[in-house]
């Protein structure tokens, strides 16, 4: 076992590090964090950090890539959350479709797609939700329908995050209507670009000021290579990339700055005479957060581990996510109980303390414990999936 | 980074494995408990024979000179299988050794532990103890000529009564909670003034609250420097937590094991327990403990065996073990009902010594103390 990193690596981090200061300023990153939508500053740090090196380090030569260990998409991903970063601008190419592609998808489209996810170039949204498949993804309706030249796609997608500014839909639609078989033996991915005809965009605003979407499909048409990897084996595939997901996306570095910022406010404020880092309660809190976070990064470390060496993912990828969206939501709320009176204050107040983040991730919380499946979906997967438990559902 | 264990280390384990299970089913361990040695000496020579007390002895010391992380393997097994004895008392003791003592004492003490022929035990805690600070040391050992006399109670020694010899923290300077001036002797357990008298638990493991009467020793039994013992004290102390770590997470990952076998086997409302979501969600939430504490565990484990500074990482692992293995044998008696609750299950053991695991060498809350001043707090 090694827990560590070699001497490249941590010279990578270091060139890294140095590159993030002085290149990832408080826009870019709020266009990141808050997920209110990556802008032209955002893009232009994408095609930036490509340019010196930093994205592609771990995917293979031929497309574009260094082919060197996976462990530097790991210091990538962590040098970003430290900062506010919270992952690389075009995240979900990068980190979810990337992957899924280079594992199942043709020839061709490896080659069209890789090198300009590696380039940092283009970015997609995720196509799976419906208003009537949630946590049962597999009854999704959305209609994917075999002609001669193409697929013609109709039907709703909801809370498509990225929606209004990313170049493809990774779209997961029924393509099989039979009835009698499983319902997730019908389905298929394709890539879609945002631009076809048919295709209405309308925004839903989340309750941490995030902006997420509504898609209309209205007989879109979508060429035949767009198929992502085999006809109705689609639900497979979205698995996968939900594994990546939540290894890549529930990242437990980017609840770093929280628990600095904390610690930097305990030290600094004080009441009745003495700092708050003084009073026992605070400590606690602040440690038992330290402690979970710890916990956290080496969960995750050993799950992302597994999906770049290619090793079986069973339940450890759940694992990650249900810890880590749920210490997010714990975090918050001890940081709020630490904050008081001050914590619920907006960043454009007067009185706001660490610029009103905490507020803002109060908020957000909600949402981890939700996206990319709820916990209790993700209780069930592990223990069915990692204790052989009988199905529930 | 790298999430394997080496071949010797998955040798290590299935020979544990296979030998804990067929020379120590957990008849043997609740017999133990009610037997005043609480270990049977056959068990014990097996196992040295085996090398495994041998495990963490300096090749030059006629041991094997393995890696913490090795250790750290058989703990967990030994945790798994709740093996009575003095091993992990030994072993600590054995550190204890190989922090402080001179060449001349490596040579003297440690190739009779590795034999086997040389138990050992720490007595460092003391009636004191009503919270946890491992630098308060009331025991003293004032010099007189050459020699010292020990004097003043420990309390909560582990195996006091079967040890050969005991690594006793004593006071020779300075106030009562201070690290400095604090001393480590290491004394035959048959010496005229000591006196070791048991104290109950609900875990049956054998604890001991010992006497030192005036104990006469000699410079030859001081270990290391006079007034330094508080900095080896720590780095044993280090190393005991991760170790009870790991039989933690052995022991956990037993009960979650049994609670998933439960739930799959045992039926009500036609239908088996483990297909209802609460019963699921328990046990995914025992696996979700059990992974952390894993983890945590090996990872604190490479940090000492590299020699990497870890205080903050030891303290949060034990934090984060205890608390968790506190969870685990809870939801394993839900998952399990009534039948867990019977004497003759294994489940009870498990519940007995996780109370005991979670209080010794710091409970969470001084430990989360301790994570606080590392962070700077």
């Amino acid at each position: 076992m090694d827990f560590g990193y070699t001497e490249e690596e941590e010279r990578f981090r270091e060139r890294l590090a140095e590159f993030l200061d002085e290149n990832l300023t408080e826009e870019i990153a709020r266009q990141n964090w808050e997920d209110k939508g990556v802008g032209a500053e955002a893009r232009t740090f994408s095609g930036k950090l490509a340019a010196n090196g930093f994205l592609g380090m771990s995917w293979p030569k031929e497309y574009g890539g260094q082919g060197q260990a996976p462990t530097y998409d790991f210091i990538l991903l962590d040098e970003l959350g430290k900062r506010w970063g919270c992952h690389v601008p075009l995240d979900v190419g990068y980190t979810m479709v990337g992957p899924t592609i280079l594992r199942r998808g043709r020839e061709e489209m490896k080659n069209y797609f890789l090198p300009r996810i590696i380039r940092g170039e283009i970015e997609f949204c995720l196509g799976y939700s419906e208003p009537n498949a949630g946590s049962d993804l597999a009854s999704m309706q959305m209609r994917a329908t075999e002609e001669q030249d193409c697929y013609v796609i109709s039907g709703q997608k909801t809370f498509n995050t990225e929606a209004h500014y990313s170049e493809y839909h990774w779209l997961a639609a029924r393509t099989d209507f039979g009835s009698g078989m499983p319902k997730h033996k019908g389905i298929s991915l394709f890539i879609v670009d945002m631009d076809s005809p048919g295709i209405t965009v309308r925004p839903l605003w989340t309750m941490s000021g995030e902006r997420t979407n509504e898609v209309y499909y209205d007989e879109v048409k979508v060429p035949k290579d767009r198929l992502v990897g085999e006809k109705n084996k689609g639900f497979y595939y979205m698995m996968e990339a939900l594994g990546s997901e939540r290894n890549q996306v529930f990242v437990p570095a980017r609840l770093f700055p929280v628990l600095e910022d904390l610690i930097a406010y305990a030290k600094e404020t004080e009441f009745m005479g003495k700092r708050l880092s003084e009073d026992p309660l605070i400590r606690d809190k602040i440690a038992q957060a330290a402690i979970e976070l710890e916990v956290a990064r080496v969960l995750a470390d050993h799950s992302r581990w597994l999906e770049y060496n290619h090793l079986p993912m069973n339940y450890e990828p759940e694992v990650t996510k249900v810890f880590t969206s749920e210490l997010e939501q714990r975090l918050v709320d001890s940081a709020m109980q630490i904050l008081g009176l001050y914590g619920p204050l907006e960043e454009e107040s007067n009185w706001a303390v660490l610029r009103g983040r905490i507020a803002w991730y109060y908020l957000h919380s909600f949402m981890t414990t939700i996206g990319a499946g709820t916990s209790e979906i993700g209780r069930s997967v592990i223990a069915q999936r990692g204790l052989g438990l009988p199905r529930s559902y | 980074m790298d999430f394997y264990f080496t071949e010797e280390q998955k040798i290590l384990r299935e020979t544990a494995r296979d030998f804990l299970s067929s020379h120590c089913p957990s008849s043997l361990v609740l017999e133990m408990e009610k037997d005043e040695k609480g270990y049977t000496p056959e068990l014990w020579r097996k196992m040295a024979e085996l090398g495994w007390m041998a495990l963490v002895i300096p090749e030059e010391y006629e041991g094997v000179g393995g890696d913490f992380l090795d250790l750290v393997v058989m703990l967990e097994e030994m945790g798994r299988a709740c093996l009575p004895g003095p091993f992990f008392s030994t072993v600590i003791g054995s550190f204890g050794i190989i922090e402080s003592a001179s060449q001349h004492q490596m040579r003297e003490y440690l190739p009779k532990v590795a034999a086997g022929d040389l138990k050992l035990t720490l007595a460092h805690t003391e009636p004191g103890y009503t919270r946890y600070d491992p630098f308060l040391v009331e025991v003293t050992a004032s010099a007189e000529g050459d020699d010292y006399l020990i004097k003043g109670t420990k309390l909560f020694v582990s195996d006091a009564q079967v040890a050969d010899c005991m690594i006793c923290v004593a006071r020779t300077k300075g106030e009562k909670y201070s690290s400095d001036g604090i001393s480590l002797f290491i004394i035959d357990t048959k010496s005229e003034g000591i006196k070791a008298r048991a104290i109950k638990t609900i875990a049956g493991d054998k604890q001991y609250e010992v006497l030192f009467d005036n104990v006469r020793v000699t410079g030859e039994n001081l270990l290391g420097e006079l007034h330094r013992g508080g900095k080896y004290l720590e780095r044993v102390l280090q190393k005991a937590i991760v170790g009870k770590c790991a039989e933690m997470l052995g022991g956990a990952q037993k009960v979650l094991e049994m609670a998933s076998a439960y739930a799959k086997e045992r039926e009500q409302f036609g239908k088996q327990i483990g297909s209802f979501q609460a019963v699921q969600h328990h046990c995914a939430n025992m696996l979700m403990d059990v992974e952390g504490s894993r983890y945590i565990t090996y990872k604190t484990a490479w940090m000492l065996g590299k020699g990497i500074p870890c205080a903050k990482e030891v303290a949060a692992a034990k934090a984060w073990v205890g608390d968790s293995f506190k969870r685990v044998v809870g939801l394993g008696h839900q998952v399990l009902g009534a039948t867990g609750y019977i004497v003759e299950h294994d489940m009870p053991i498990y519940s007995r010594r996780a109370k005991t695991a979670e209080m010794v060498y710091g409970d969470s809350n001084y430990c989360r103390q301790v994570v606080a001043r590392e962070l700077g707090l």
